[in-house]
């Protein structure tokens, strides 16, 4: 047996006297920009300070209270870009453009306190008595959760549906444990349940009009975050081939109780990952530490045009994972055994920007080579399940099956049915999830108080 | 948890009820009804308004009139000032009043205020209460005031004292506080003296005198008010132990038995507590608004809510002079009862900065393992200072433990036993006058 500890937990945040040396370095700004830089509205401004000023139970109910993970995001944002991205702290001015410091920790700070809430037992969240109704959430990713724990603390009765075994979507069944462990998402996933919120999981809503029932049967209200579970293709309804897998079943596989079977399969092996985003880093790196010989990135633009984040692709490189940069996957390579052997790929070239707005990868003729694997995994992109919208056959989707919903209220075109998260606007991020569960909560009451 | 605004933090103080024990002390954060306003808004349940003067010699304040204490990258750990009472118009100060009154009701507008003559504290202490004050407080404390006969050297003078809070007292009818100086050795005689004058109640401390910083470059101490500097008032964290001393004493004392409005160093909800905790039953903050604004106050209330609810008290009124029943004079001590330091070396991270200070500043209990980087612990020599446990950058990796009745700590050794032969001693004997 091995031993996948380590595999299995991430690594230690701020103990306490880490977390008050840097809470003590904000500058508690006036019109604080971290603030206005956290898309749930966490409020890093307010909470730092009342962390600085010893108040620490009030830090961490204006953390759980405006986002109940919290704890979640302080681990996972990718806090470079969101709240961290303007902070005074860095000492910019127009001397000094470039700035003559580092940013506040602010996830890592956020993340103390959640933790450090769960250490001492305080509650600060209440569940309330009254009881204003039912409403259905489908899915319990961040989405999901956000909405169901704002909707609980406003005094709805509310159920989640998950289709699989565990609540949490993709923190739970995507995100590498060792960026993101069990043992935290259940603390957190604690906090939710004392709430009140019905968790059923093993439970798809699914078939014609799946959804759109739960309203005839008794909720008042539903919200929709099923997030995107469907795997973009290299080549579109290409027939499996031994050794071909997609990052969507590979990492699940990590995470569902088969991570020893994936371990064996990889032992030793040349794998390949395709892709450049967040989830193709995931795949490279877990690929390299459950045990193959050798992870090869293949990503048909270059360094900068990368959608991952610039920590994960350290963390990468710095597991070994050897980026091939500038090179198209065209097409897979089989054993007569229909197992797979090796990728044809041909060398490309930036151009103009594409639609992206990033430089477009160009080919360079005569130029494809092979390269030699025993394994590829496809992270080119996460799209919802095509069958998706049978479920709601009333809600308006687009031509990729992703909700059309108000961007500032969650409302679909069915009254009564809301949305939010990865399913309406595509691959984003656990704190867009919990904003989104945010808005659609509030216009749910608006709705059921009409 | 219960939130914190279902905690009630009311309290009666001389007969007139706050909404909670947090209020601005009389200063620059208490200077016009513009700024109360402010501080109303964000929470504060009152205000000692910046201390009125009667229009009878023009108030000019020195410039600069501040001076920050750092300590390395901590800001504000003291504060050094010269500034004077008011300089605004008496009917400024007036007329403000009366809008904070009418607007906020539920307030308490207190009227610091300080005169030369018995007539002047009388004048003020009456035009103060006519236009709205709930209650004053009478300022003998100011230790850096430009003109002679005022501030602290009344405070100073006992008999002054009395005597004007007799004067004031004969004039009005709402409560008096007098603001005592800590710059004397025992606060409760002149507290003594206010009571016998009258006084409902005392506040304190003021700034404590003395000196921060000297310029190095022009050697003049700071504030450096062109080319001179004097001994002026020192506030802020650093003067925190000599508030919290002096609240303490009174509270303690029978014969004065008086409500306390304690100050000095109040920047968090702890810092209050502590107050509260040692006899105070309201607490007045200016040097921490210096640093951070009126929002500390939303701090202050949630923290003290939150810790009301987690030990079970109802009312602030439980938590005053709750610790005083635990504070003795050392001579209480039980000194048969001894411990040492007890270290988690797994937590060490190998700095050494134990070793340099047990050796250089305590028992010398720590031998250094130069080979793993890590202290070892003689254990029956160590003091029990605790000193390695405040340096010692891991927290909770060194604690006390209590040892058991029989064991004894060794001697501090001698360097040279043979020297003994050279001495020229023989033990004392008590001699005892009759
Ligand atoms: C590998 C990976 C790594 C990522 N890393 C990060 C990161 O580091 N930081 C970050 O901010 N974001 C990251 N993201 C993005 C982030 O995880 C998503 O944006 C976020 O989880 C979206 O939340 P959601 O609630 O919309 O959907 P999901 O998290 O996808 O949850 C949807 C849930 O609904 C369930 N479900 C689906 N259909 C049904 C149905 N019909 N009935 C019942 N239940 C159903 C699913 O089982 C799932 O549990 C990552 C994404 C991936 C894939
Ligand atoms: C700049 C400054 C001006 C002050 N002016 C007055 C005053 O006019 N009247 C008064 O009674 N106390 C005055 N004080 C003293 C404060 O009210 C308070 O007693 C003292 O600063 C201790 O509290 P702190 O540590 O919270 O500042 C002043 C203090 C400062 C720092
Ligand atoms: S922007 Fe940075 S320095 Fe300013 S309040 Fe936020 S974390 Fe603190
Ligand atoms: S939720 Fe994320 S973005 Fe918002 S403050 Fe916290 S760490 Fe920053
Ligand atoms: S001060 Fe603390 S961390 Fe440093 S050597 Fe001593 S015990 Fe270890």
């Amino acid at each position: 047996m091995r031993d996948f500890d380590a595999f299995n937990t991430m690594n230690k945040g701020f103990d306490f006297s880490q977390a008050v040396a840097e809470a003590d370095r904000c500058l508690l700004c006036h019109d604080a920009p971290c603030s206005k830089g956290c898309p749930a509205d966490t409020k890093p401004g307010e909470f730092i300070r009342k962390f600085q000023l010893k108040n620490i139970t009030g830090a961490i109910r204006t953390i759980k209270t405006n986002n109940i993970l919290g704890g979640t995001c302080g681990v996972l944002c990718p806090t470079e870009r969101l709240c961290e991205e303007a902070c005074s702290a860095m000492l910019k001015s127009k001397e000094m453009p470039q700035g003559q410091d580092r940013a506040i920790r602010i996830g890592e700070i956020q993340r103390f306190l959640v933790e450090y809430s769960w250490e001492r037992g305080y509650q600060v969240l209440k569940k309330p008595d009254q009881n204003q109704g039912k409403v259905a959430v489908v899915g319990s990713g961040p989405g999901g959760l956000s909405c169901a724990a704002e909707l609980a603390q406003a005094g709805y009765q509310v159920t989640i549906f998950e289709a699989r075994p565990e609540p949490g979507g993709v923190i739970r069944y995507g995100v590498a444990p060792f960026r993101f462990d069990q043992t935290f998402l259940k603390k957190e996933l604690a906090d939710i349940e004392a709430l009140g919120v019905e968790f059923v999981c093993n439970h798809r809503i699914e078939g014609e009009k799946g959804a759109e029932k739960l309203l005839e049967d008794g909720f008042k209200a539903v919200f929709l975050a099923p997030g995107l579970w469907k795997a973009a293709e290299l080549i579109p309804g290409q027939a499996p081939i031994e050794g071909l897998l997609s990052s969507v079943d590979y990492l699940e596989s990590l995470r569902d109780g088969r991570l020893e079977q994936t371990a064996t399969t990889f032992e030793g092996k040349t794998v390949a990952v395709i892709g450049g985003g967040a989830v193709a880093m995931d795949c490279a790196e877990t690929a390299a530490r459950i045990g193959a010989k050798d992870v090869y990135l293949v990503y048909r633009r270059s360094y900068l045009q990368m959608p991952a984040e610039e920590k994960e692709i350290q963390a990468a490189l710095e597991t070994g994972i050897h980026f091939l940069l500038l090179n198209q996957p065209l097409d897979y390579l089989t054993t007569a055994d229909n197992i797979i052997s090796g990728i044809k790929i041909a060398r490309t070239q930036l151009g103009n920007p594409d639609n992206s707005g990033r430089r477009a990868p160009v080919e360079i003729a005569g130029s494809e080579w092979n390269l030699g694997v025993d394994i590829v995994i496809e992270a080119i992109g996460n799209q919802a399940v095509p069958e998706s919208p049978n479920w709601y056959p009333g809600v308006k989707t687009d031509g990729k099956h992703l909700i059309q919903a108000d961007p500032e209220t969650g409302e679909t075109s069915v009254k009564g049915i809301f949305a939010g998260g990865d399913i309406v606007r595509g691959p984003s991020l656990v704190v867009n999830a919990v904003r989104d569960g945010k808005v659609a909560a509030q216009a749910i009451q608006q709705y059921l108080n009409q | 948890m219960k939130s914190s605004n279902q905690v009630d933090l009311s309290i009666d103080f001389c007969g007139v009820t706050f909404i909670n024990p947090f209020l601005l002390s009389s200063s620059p954060v208490s200077n016009s009804a513009e700024m109360v306003e402010a501080a109303y808004e964000a929470g504060w349940a009152g205000v000692a308004f910046k201390t009125l003067n009667s229009d009878r010699i023009p108030i000019i304040h020195p410039s600069p009139r501040m001076n920050s204490y750092h300590y390395g990258h901590k800001k504000l750990v003291g504060l050094q000032n010269v500034e004077q009472i008011s300089d605004r118009p008496l009917k400024d100060n007036l007329v403000d009043f009366l809008y904070l009154k009418k607007k906020y009701p539920d307030r308490v507008l207190i009227s610091s205020i300080m005169g030369f003559s018995n007539a002047e504290w009388e004048y003020l202490a009456k035009v103060s209460e006519d236009n709205g004050a709930d209650m004053l407080e009478l300022n003998f404390s100011c230790p850096h005031m430009c003109v002679e006969g005022s501030g602290h050297h009344v405070g100073k003078a006992f008999d002054l004292i009395e005597k004007f809070t007799t004067t004031v007292k004969n004039a009005v009818s709402i409560p008096v506080l007098a603001k005592m100086t800590p710059n004397i050795t025992d606060m409760t005689e002149p507290a003594l003296y206010a009571k016998r004058g009258g006084a409902d109640g005392i506040a304190a401390i003021n700034t404590v005198s003395g000196i921060s910083k000297v310029g190095l470059n022009d050697l003049v101490p700071k504030p450096n008010v062109f080319g001179i500097g004097a001994i002026s008032g020192t506030s802020g964290p650093a003067i925190k132990p000599i508030g919290l001393r002096f609240i303490a004493e009174m509270a303690q004392c029978e014969e004065l038995n008086l409500p306390l409005s304690g100050m000095g160093g109040i920047e968090t909800w702890i810092d209050a507590l502590e107050y509260l905790l040692l006899g105070a039953g309201t607490i007045q903050v200016t040097t921490g608004i210096i640093h951070y604004g009126y929002r500390i106050v939303e701090d202050m209330i949630e923290g003290l809510s939150d810790f009301m609810v987690e030990k079970g008290f109802n009312s602030v009124s439980e938590l005053v002079g709750k610790a005083n029943a635990n504070l003795k004079t050392t001579d209480h001590f039980e000194l048969d009862r001894q411990g040492i330091t007890e270290y988690n070396l797994d937590a060490c991270i190998g700095c050494g900065q134990c070793v340099i200070i047990c050796n250089d500043a305590a028992g010398q209990a720590l031998d250094w393992d130069e080979k793993e980087r890590r202290p070892h612990l003689i254990e029956d020599k160590c003091l029990s200072c605790m000193i390695c446990s405040f340096v010692c950058p891991v927290d909770g990796l060194i604690t006390f433990k209590e040892m058991p009745k029989e064991w004894n700590r060794r001697e501090t050794r001698t360097m040279d036993a043979s020297l003994e032969k050279e001495l020229k001693f023989s033990p004392y004997k008590d001699i005892q006058v009759l």
